[in-house]
């Protein structure tokens, strides 16, 4: 029973920590990137660069970042500018994008599966039963990500930019906020938190050229029904994260991928904010 | 009266001359040349293009050897590669284009089943004998087809024997990947569990591409087997399982029927104390082993690719189809398919002969990982029998 | 009443539309007969499986090049057609009568599974992303219900060694190359025809069409059960020629796929879809051998490059080809459509009784702020009832609430005296009600005649197959078109008009659905003086000659008081006041209201009452 809750509550915390970046490129531009799947993977393959570089495996979540950063600048520059006005198309884009990452990958690293070596292992006591330390660790870290960008949104002047542009773009702009300087920042930081999510997860998955994909779908259902709201987000890895462990656990694991998805789509064909207050 | 002698007509005669006999050797040399075409339809993107590389390089020193002792009644091999993307779709495109366009004499290779599946309506229509040189989920019968890797029934009783003798395992808890290899193999490994008289305790499924085991090690750890058995998906399922058991801090005995010593070698100090059953390990002390991993390492050197499970039998039924070819007398698909069944070869995993209806008994090794990552063969059983894998076709 | 009807012919030239599209249809059959004996059989191979890709890519086109429906599912329904073939003849066997039960079993469920998706993801109010991640869902879980599927379904492997029609590959070659042709020529016919006109608006105007009284939502949804099935039609015959199903063609893999195709051939363009998947699925199976991994990236690099820069993808390049090599026709957009006066539909006069429109405390908040509150009053037909108030004052928000049943938050609104409960915007046109915009929303890719015949879509179902030479339209939306010289501008692109042409377009789309009560807001919106009047005689003719209650929403107090019948004063939404014109103009509250109002070129009250006081 206890092993069941700290399923559900570190299910959630990863899921919230995969999300987050998807999260506040959805709120401001309102366009889901195809090629956070990539950005993951790239995180991912940071890890492993770090690896080969011999430091620290600690040392992974800020080059991630970094990277993530820097390919969000390319990303958003000549892939999303040129479609803020078409976001079917720019969910084709993004795509595509994911696509070409993944092939370089692969050109690059070769289609193996790459082996990085577990900060933390084991498992500790707890409570009475077992459970995997590092999984306990990612709570805590999704707890930080979220205090991280809700200071960020709520305390530094961007951040209230950014919530200005999120509420209502054109007045945003009428009254002089920059919204490209905005989408500019928040695609990048998104992407950053895309590529640090990709290298939180490498302990507990492999890292190959695909590695991003199964997070996709997952991940943007997640977003779509939380809106553009933190909150929103956590009570909806908890709340989809736990049903997804529930039906995996006592039914079937093949219905418990199917979970999230088939859930949230459900959900917002109720009720379309989703999650967010209506 | 004295014919005069004409040089210029005694020269036109003999560049005559020469010219027919040049004319004449050439296409005496056409004919003899012309090559025999050896089809290898391999994932060279996809799930197994990890492996592919492998299974091509084998395939290639199996020529280049051939073809220096003569080739196969005097004429040289050539191989024609295609991407079959590790699919159905892919496979259907790579099998048309080696039987319909480059008009090969056969196919040897390795496939996912569903490529296998796509390609045999191909191999019936076109008529081409077919050596599948894979390890799979048993039971694919078709008249041009035969198999010389191994099947459940003679991989899952070496790990189970051991763990129920060694260990004394009672319970067993089974986790596999969702798709027909995985679920036959489990299948296979859970009736003969309980012929033996252990009780399988769970048995568990992910999607072939789920990578959170969360919830059903959650249960593994609720059910306090005695013993794991795992057969999932190749490459990361396999990493991304091992990973999360170790971190969730499980050590009971652990036997991995989808893992090879590559992967496990890369899966680094996670992999340790992992038990795999396979026809082939490197550490095989064996003349013939020992031979053909020099030669590979003479031909390849660095860019070496470990031969491995997949890769070794390629090797070996190269040389089958040569002695079937030879033994036929010709390359006529109706003479040679039912040859494949009564030639043998001495090859790195032993004596070779597709003779079981369609199938193979092979050497089984039983290994464990160590730490540094190297497999220490532990027991090896000789000619296991594939069992009843094709009635039909005898 | 009605003026003498009048219709202005122009010489029309269409010859039968259809013939064109047949004639080259059938030349196409006859090549592919040729082709089918004289090609290598490797070639013969591929291009079976090409041609039925390409039916499925036709299917995308349509959807989402013509309609602007992004899916990425018609690969599921591939599947679905091709598993039922596989299914049934793995496990139950091959005979004809078994063919026939796994195409019906397989239309049948591919058409079930597009309901469900299309009760999920079209109605009124969804966005077209919720709608792309439906289509993306479909592929994920179908495969993952045949994982789980194990021998039954045959899981990752598939089925294969099911046995099938006992016909030469050469005779498979033609029935799949006539199959896509059959589908293009018909395609190419619906989308000349006046009826594939819609699709275009829709793409365009969505809520234009609602408003138009067509049920977007159905409309999307009966087009994608018909997808649907024509994409099982392709699985059933793909799995019957290739002997084998795998879950990989009933994937999201496959269905993105898809989309690539469409988007590099050109996307709204039939033929350009139809030849990118041939080429780039031939020319996978050429060279995929030599360069595995460089292919699908370039293939990617092209994907982004054409999303990005060239969003009608290839088809330029090939329409630019074919025109070269066929004798040029006029292109169908050009055709002049003759406007004639539509007969007079029988009047229902059991609603007469009631006035045309009646608002009963009507409200509306949005959380805890009160936009409208308790607005009440009655109209009449013949009524010219103007609207006025200051910004903010929820104006707008009271039309809205008017002809969209979903919007108010609280009281009545009855139509000739029928409540519109919660009805949509297309319902309660054909209770009588037509909704001109602010900004003149018409569709930009259409020509003036095609965007009216749209209008006339509820009353007269357009052609499927074919283009009208006329279009019969009530006398007041003649009028409209008369009076602005729209009506000789039947063939000019909506896009050219100028600012007033679209506002009276606009106009005459909305009288064309024949209306009780026309709700206009601010139809003077940037017009010019002339226009302006044009358009108030317009309005009067309306409601004096033709009896129509119209409810005007307006800043342009000159305006207001020389054309209204009667005016209501809103103010942070509530009614101040209601009454005939002078008494409202002359009122010490109104001007109140407006102190301090200035509006760039707007008469402000104090200049109205020339005799009043400042």
């Amino acid at each position: 029973m206890l092993n069941l809750g700290l399923d559900v509550v570190t299910t959630a915390a990863i899921l919230f920590i995969v999300s987050a970046g998807l999260l506040m490129i959805f709120g401001v531009m309102k366009i889901i990137n195809f090629s956070h799947g990539a950005f993951l993977t790239l995180g991912g393959y940071s890890s492993v660069i770090v690896g080969h570089a011999g430091l620290n495996w600690w040392w992974s979540v800020p080059f991630a970042l970094l990277t993530g950063f820097v390919l969000g600048i390319g990303v958003e520059r000549f892939i999303v500018r040129p479609l803020y006005a078409r976001p079917l198309d720019a969910i084709l884009a993004t795509w595509g994008l994911g696509i070409i990452v993944g092939q370089i990958i692969t050109l690059v690293f070769g289609r193996e599966v790459q082996m990085v070596v577990s900060p933390v292992d084991g498992a500790i006591a707890v409570f009475g039963g077992h459970y995997s330390v590092y999984r306990l660790i990612l709570v805590g870290v999704a707890v930080l990500v979220a205090l991280a960008l809700g200071g960020l949104l709520n305390g530094t002047r961007l951040g209230l930019q950014t919530r200005a542009v999120i509420m209502n773009e054109s007045l945003a702009r009428a009254l002089g906020i920059s919204s490209a300087r905005v989408r500019f920042m928040t695609f990048c930081t998104g992407a950053a938190l895309a590529s640090a999510a990709g290298a939180l997860i490498t302990p507990l998955s492999s890292v190959d050229p695909n590695m991003g994909v199964p997070w996709i779908v997952g991940a943007f259902m997640l977003v779509l029904v939380s809106g553009s709201s933190l909150l929103s987000l956590a009570l909806a890895s908890l709340v989809l994260g736990g049903a997804q462990v529930l039906v995996s656990t006592f039914v079937n694991p093949v219905l418990g991928g199917l979970t999230i998805a088939v859930l949230a789509a459900l959900l917002l064909r109720l009720r379309p904010e989703g999650f967010a207050r209506g | 009266m004295m014919k005069k002698f004409s040089s210029s007509r005694y020269t036109r005669s003999v560049l005559a001359a020469a010219l027919g006999a040049y004319l004449l050797a050439a296409s005496c040399a056409a004919l003899a040349a012309d090559p025999v075409k050896i089809g290898v339809p391999v994932g060279l993107s996809g799930a197994n293009s990890v492996v592919a590389p492998s299974v091509v390089q084998a395939a290639q020193l199996a020529v280049d050897e051939i073809n220096a002792k003569g080739g196969i009644l005097g004429r040289q091999v050539s191989l024609e590669v295609a991407d079959d993307g590790s699919g159905a779709a892919g496979a259907q495109k790579a099998f048309d284009s080696l039987i319909f366009d480059k008009k090969v004499n056969a196919l040897i290779s390795m496939e996912t089943s569903a490529a296998r599946n796509a390609g045999l309506p191909i191999v019936t229509r076109g008529k081409v004998p077919y050596i599948y040189t894979s390890f799979y989920e048993g039971r694919s019968c078709n008249r041009y087809m035969y198999v010389d890797a191994w099947v459940p029934d003679q991989q899952v009783a070496p790990i189970v024997d051991y763990f129920m003798k060694q260990d004394h395992a009672k319970t067993f808890f089974l986790v596999g990947s969702d798709y027909a290899f995985g679920r036959g193999m489990l299948d296979f490994t859970k009736s003969y569990i309980e012929k033996k008289g252990g009780k399988v305790v769970g048995n568990e499924y992910l999607p072939m591409d789920g990578s959170d085991w969360t919830s059903i090690i959650s249960k593994l750890q609720g059910a306090k087997p005695d013993a794991i058995i795992t057969s999932t998906a190749g490459g990361a399922p396999n990493v991304t399982l091992t990973k999360q058991l170790r971190a969730a801090g499980v050590t009971i005995p652990y036997g991995n029927l989808a893992v090879d010593e590559g992967t496990a070698k890369s899966m680094g100090a996670d992999a340790a104390g992992i038990y795999i059953s396979g026809s082939y390990v490197t550490n095989i002390d064996s003349p013939a082993n020992h031979a053909f991993l020099a030669a590979m390492q003479k031909r390849f050197g660095s860019d070496l690719k470990t031969p491995n499970d997949l890769s070794v039998p390629e090797y070996e039924a190269i040389y089958l189809y040569k002695a079937a070819v030879e033994k036929a007398g010709s390359f006529d698909t109706a003479k040679v398919t039912p040859a494949l069944a009564q030639v043998s070869f001495n090859g790195p995993r032993g004596d070779i002969k597709m003779d079981k209806q369609h199938h193979t008994p092979l050497t089984m090794y039983l290994g464990q990982v160590q730490t540094d990552g190297s497999v220490k063969v532990i027991q090896s059983f000789a000619s296991v029998d594939p069992g009843a894998q094709c009635p039909g076709l005898k | 009443m009605a003026d003498p009807v009048s219709s202005i012919s122009i010489p029309t030239a269409t010859t039968a539309p259809w013939k064109g599209p047949v004639a080259l249809g059938v030349a196409g059959l006859v090549v592919l007969a040729v082709c089918s004996v004289a090609m290598p059989t490797f070639l013969v191979n591929n291009l079976i499986r090409a041609f039925l890709y390409a039916a499925v890519a036709l299917t995308v086109d349509l959807l989402w090049g013509y309609t602007g429906i992004l899916t990425f599912g018609q690969s599921a329904f591939f599947g679905i057609g091709a598993y039922a073939a596989g299914l049934i003849f793995t496990h139950l066997g091959f005979s004809w009568g078994y063919a026939a039960l796994a195409l019906v079993a397989g239309i049948g469920v591919a058409w079930a599974v597009s309901r469900v998706v299309g009760w999920l993801a079209f109605y009124h109010g969804a966005s077209p992303l919720y709608a792309s991640v439906v289509t993306l869902v479909l592929p994920i879980v179908l495969v993952q219900g045949i994982y789980s599927g194990g021998e039954f379904t045959g899981s990752s492997s598939g089925l294969s060694g099911f046995d099938s029609f006992d016909i030469p590959i050469e005779l498979w070659f033609f029935i799949a190359g006539a199959f896509l042709i059959v589908l293009a020529v018909m395609a190419w016919l619906f989308v000349s025809s006046d009826a594939g006109r819609l699709l275009v608006a829709i793409r365009e105007n969505e809520v234009r069409c609602e408003y138009l009284g067509i049920d977007v939502s159905r409309y999307k949804a009966r087009l994608m059960d018909t997808a649907a099935v024509i994409a099982a039609l392709a699985g059933f015959l793909f799995a019957c020629v290739q002997m084998v199903v795998a879950p990989e063609y009933a994937g999201f893999v496959f269905g993105t796929e898809l989309v690539i195709w469409v988007a590099l051939g050109g996307r709204g363009s039939l033929l350009g879809p139809i030849v990118g998947t041939m080429l780039i699925d031939v020319g996978s199976a050429y060279l995929s051998g030599d360069l595995p991994y460089i292919w699908t990236l370039l293939v990617g690099i092209a994907f982004v490059v054409v999303i990005v820069a060239m969003p009608r993808g290839l088809a330029p390049l090939i329409a630019g080809g074919v025109r070269h090599l066929v004798p040029r026709r006029r292109r169908a957009a050009a055709v002049p459509v003759a406007f004639c006066s539509a007969q007079a539909r029988a009047q229902d006069h059991a609603h007469d009784a009631w006035p045309a429109l009646s608002v009963h405390d009507v409200q509306k908040h949005f959380g805890s702020l009160k936009v409208l509150d308790g607005i009440t009053f009655d109209a009449r037909a013949g009524e010219l009832l103007s609207l006025i108030g200051p910004n903010g004052a929820g104006k707008s928000t009271l039309m809205r609430c008017i002809a969209d049943g979903a919007e108010r938050s609280g009281g009545s609104v009855k139509i000739s005296g029928t409540e519109i409960g919660t009805l949509a915007p297309y319902d309660c046109v054909a209770l009588g009600v037509g909704r001109k915009f602010q900004t003149a929303t018409v569709f930009e890719s259409l020509t003036v005649g095609e965007a009216l015949r749209i209008a006339r879509h509820r009353v007269a179902p357009p052609s499927r197959w074919r283009r009208e030479p006329t279009l019969a339209l009530p006398q007041p939306a003649l009028d409209v078109l008369r009076t602005t010289g729209l009506d000789r501008m039947s063939d000019r692109e909506c896009r050219y008009l100028s600012h007033g042409q679209k506002q009276a377009l606009e106009l005459a789309m909305v009288l064309a659905l024949e209306p009780h009560t026309v709700l206009l807001d601010e139809p003077t919106a940037g017009l010019t003086k002339q226009e302006r009047t044009q358009i108030g005689e317009i309005f009067v003719a309306l409601s004096s000659r033709y009896r129509m209650c119209l409810l005007l929403v307006e800043h342009d107090l000159d305006f207001v008081q020389q054309i209204s019948s009667r005016i209501v004063v809103l103010h942070q939404g509530r009614i101040v006041m209601d009454g005939g014109v002078d008494e409202v103009v002359g009122s010490e509250l109104v001007r109140a209201v407006y102190a301090g109002e200035s509006h760039a070129g707007e008469p402000r009250v104090g200049e109205l009452n020339s005799e009043g006081q400042p």
